[in-house]
């Protein structure tokens, strides 16, 4: 089969095929890394949405502060984190891929993921509670797409047979965890460090 | 550089002046010693407008009984009387519905052979309207005194002689009740099993109404430990026992209890029908405040402890939370209406709050350190309130819109009106303006079926409409299609 397609094209035709639609981009040397950043962004959009423009009849919301910085963790820093983690992870499994490719496929991979954040968040002003069984198909059919897609893209960037596949995601959200774990000590750390310089300036300009 | 110096100080002290003057007007305008507030939808305390104002406190000299000693119970009777237990005189007060003076003292009680017998620390009392007769908790006496109003002995109820009551325990009546049918029910210091009840002729008939374990993590772990204890430390270690309750009152074919505990959180209000079951059990609430206040004078938090209950005429539940002093309001379906009162040696607040009761749109409290009694009266604002919440709790949701939207007038902060205002609005069919008020009072449960009534009405006025565009989006959808199809296999 001849395929040629743009660099969007590609993205749904691996977002629809997902046993082989990776492997197809592989061999093709196709994804852009471009796409990649905008569908991470988009993430973050749909986080934010879902969380703050869902329907009233479903949730409520704690209005009287808002922080975007869940949502930049829940979107930039938790992608951040797998990908780095997934290719210290795999480098040391004999994995094929490069950073950019890791991050080009499963960025490709969460587009179902967002799609239902989005249709969810949109359903959620038309549907009442009765019928919110809906957006809970749409939710675990999503989710579980995007399960699958991410499956399929480490296995084929690495070109990993499925068992070795499972072991390595299993590593990568250790590997996740032992990260943020330390990302959440250096910046404790840097507090204190800053905590005790201005403790110094306070004291200086106060005698002084 | 002096007249500088002289015109800064002239400056100041008008400031001083002023901001004094302006303290005074509001101090005098205000004359409560606390802060009103109210809790906004996220649990968050917010001012709020007054629903009662302290009015007077009135001690025994006042009511021309000489100085009372720890008061601890006080009651409004049918023959519209107000009781209270002197503690510490050892005597019940009768006092005149105006509050003025005492119209009787009882102070000892004519037994049939025309001996006098005497009380010792009477904690409760209760004046049935069925029976006419007044229900004295003796506690020191341990016993329970049934007399008639004008003071002559009728029978005593005493520690029941049944395998049910553990011998061991004491029989310190603190407070007591009697529902329509005559029963009587007695609230016993020291038994956690509920309430003992007697039947009208003295006989004891079991306990009623006890409070439930609280299941928390604490008490899990305790069992999973205690399987693999010995008997020994088992029976040494602290058991699980839910505390007693502190006081009770009825209202028609309802009893109510509360129980006054640092550590227990849930059943601290019950509401119980005939056969003991308590009708607030699945009901997830709140009694008192959220967080544990602090208290500055003391330096520590201070737990809630509900001492007292009363159901007004209303329906209306008054709980007093002695450990901050302060008053509870919730109609009939446990949402607050009002906060008030305090600790304070001012007029509206108290040293040791005992009791409450409430009549005819006031409340009155009994300070069992200060040997007083406080009245608070209704304000003008909490008379809306009863009112709205009264016609809204009746199912009368049209009838309380005014009253809410008087009530949102006057204070944008209460949430309750805004569910009022929600309600009314959707009975009324006015899908819109419902779903407006309900997002504001975080009520989705309302919202939801203002929303589903919006929905519908929308889907039949552009039923025409809607239908033309799908029609549309189909038919060039099926174009777009052809077209791209066209062009492809020209491409080809």
């Amino acid at each position: 089969m001849e395929l040629k397609l743009k660099p969007f094209q590609w993205v749904k035709y691996a977002v629809v095929h997902p046993i082989e639609g990776f492997e197809d981009m592989r061999w093709k040397k196709a994804g852009s890394l471009e796409i990649s950043f905008l569908i991470i962004f988009m993430l973050f959009l749909a986080e934010t949405a879902h969380e703050r423009l869902y329907g009233f009849q479903f949730y409520s919301s704690y209005d009287k502060i808002f922080s975007i910085v869940p949502y930049i963790v829940k979107s930039f820093v938790f992608f951040g984190a797998w990908v780095v983690g997934n290719w210290s992870v795999c480098t040391l499994l004999d994995g094929e891929g490069t950073m950019k490719n890791i991050c080009i496929y499963s960025s490709y991979a969460l587009v179902p993921y967002i799609m239902q954040l989005f249709l969810c968040t949109a359903l959620s002003h038309i549907l009442i509670r009765d019928e919110y069984i809906f957006l809970l198909m749409i939710q675990i059919t999503g989710t579980l797409w995007t399960a699958l897609l991410l499956f399929s893209a480490i296995r084929s960037v690495h070109q990993y047979s499925p068992a070795k596949t499972i072991a390595a995601i299993l590593l990568t959200v250790f590997a996740m965890f032992i990260m943020l774990f330390l990302m959440i000590l250096l910046l404790s750390l840097i507090q204190q460090v800053c905590i005790f310089i201005f403790t110094i300036y306070t004291e200086i300009s106060v005698r002084g | 550089m002096t007249e500088l110096k002289n015109f800064l100080v002239k400056i100041i002290i008008t400031i001083i002046t002023v901001s004094v003057l302006f303290r005074i007007s509001v101090i005098t305008s205000y004359s409560a010693p606390y802060d009103v507030y109210n809790y906004d939808k996220w649990g968050e305390a917010v001012p709020s407008q007054a629903g009662y104002s302290p009015e007077r406190s009135v001690s025994g000299y006042d009511l021309g009984a000489g100085a009372m000693d720890s008061p601890a119970d006080i009651f409004y009777a049918y023959d519209d009387r107000f009781y209270i237990a002197d503690t510490g005189n050892n005597r019940i007060i009768a006092v005149d519905s105006g509050f003025e003076k005492a119209v009787r003292i009882y102070d000892s009680f004519r037994m049939p052979d025309g001996t006098e017998t005497y009380l010792k620390k009477p904690s409760g009392i209760y004046v049935s309207s069925e029976t006419e007769l007044m229900y004295i908790a003796d506690t020191e006496n341990s016993r329970v005194l049934i007399s008639d109003t004008d003071g002559n002995f009728i029978s005593a109820i005493t520690k029941p002689d049944d395998v049910l009551y553990d011998e061991k325990r004491t029989f310190m009546p603190q407070r007591v009740i009697a529902d329509k049918a005559g029963n009587i029910y007695i609230v016993l210091s020291n038994i956690t099993t509920g309430a003992a009840m007697f039947d009208s002729s003295g006989k004891f008939s079991g306990f009623y109404g006890a409070n439930r374990v609280q299941p928390t993590a604490e008490i899990i772990r305790n069992y999973f430990s205690s399987l693999f204890m010995s008997d020994d430390k088992r029976s040494r270690r602290v058991r699980n026992i839910p505390a007693g309750i502190t006081s009770m009152d009825i209202d028609g074919d309802f009893i109510f209890t509360c129980t006054a505990s640092a550590s227990q959180k849930t059943d601290i209000v019950k509401k119980l029908n005939s056969a003991g079951i308590n009708i607030f059990a699945d009901m997830d609430i709140v009694i008192g405040d959220y967080a544990p206040v602090y208290d500055i004078s003391q330096n520590k938090l201070l737990a809630p402890s509900i001492t007292d209950i009363d159901i007004d005429e209303d329906g209306n539940i008054n709980c007093l939370d002695s450990a901050s002093g302060r008053i509870f309001q919730y109609d009939e379906d446990c949402n607050l209406l009002f906060i008030f009162g305090t600790n304070s040696d001012q007029t509206g607040g108290f040293r040791q709050s005992s009791s409450l009761e409430s009549h005819s749109g006031r409340i009155y409290v009994t300070d069992s350190q200060k040997d007083t009694v406080t009245i608070f009266r209704e304000t003008e604002f909490g008379e809306i309130v009863h009112k709205a919440s009264a016609l809204h709790n009746g199912g009368f949701y049209e009838e309380a819109l005014e009253p809410w939207i008087e009530v949102l007038n006057r204070d944008g902060n209460y949430r309750r009106a805004y569910l009022g205002v929600a309600a009314a609005k959707l009975r009324a069919g006015e899908y819109r303006e419902s779903m407006k008020y309900a997002k504001i009072a975080d009520s989705s449960r309302i919202y939801n079926k203002a929303f589903e009534g919006w929905r519908l009405e929308f889907m039949k006025k552009n039923s025409g409409k809607l239908a033309l565009l799908f029609l549309i989006l189909a038919i060039s959808l099926i174009i777009w299609k052809r077209i791209r199809k066209a062009g492809k296999s020209h491409g080809a």
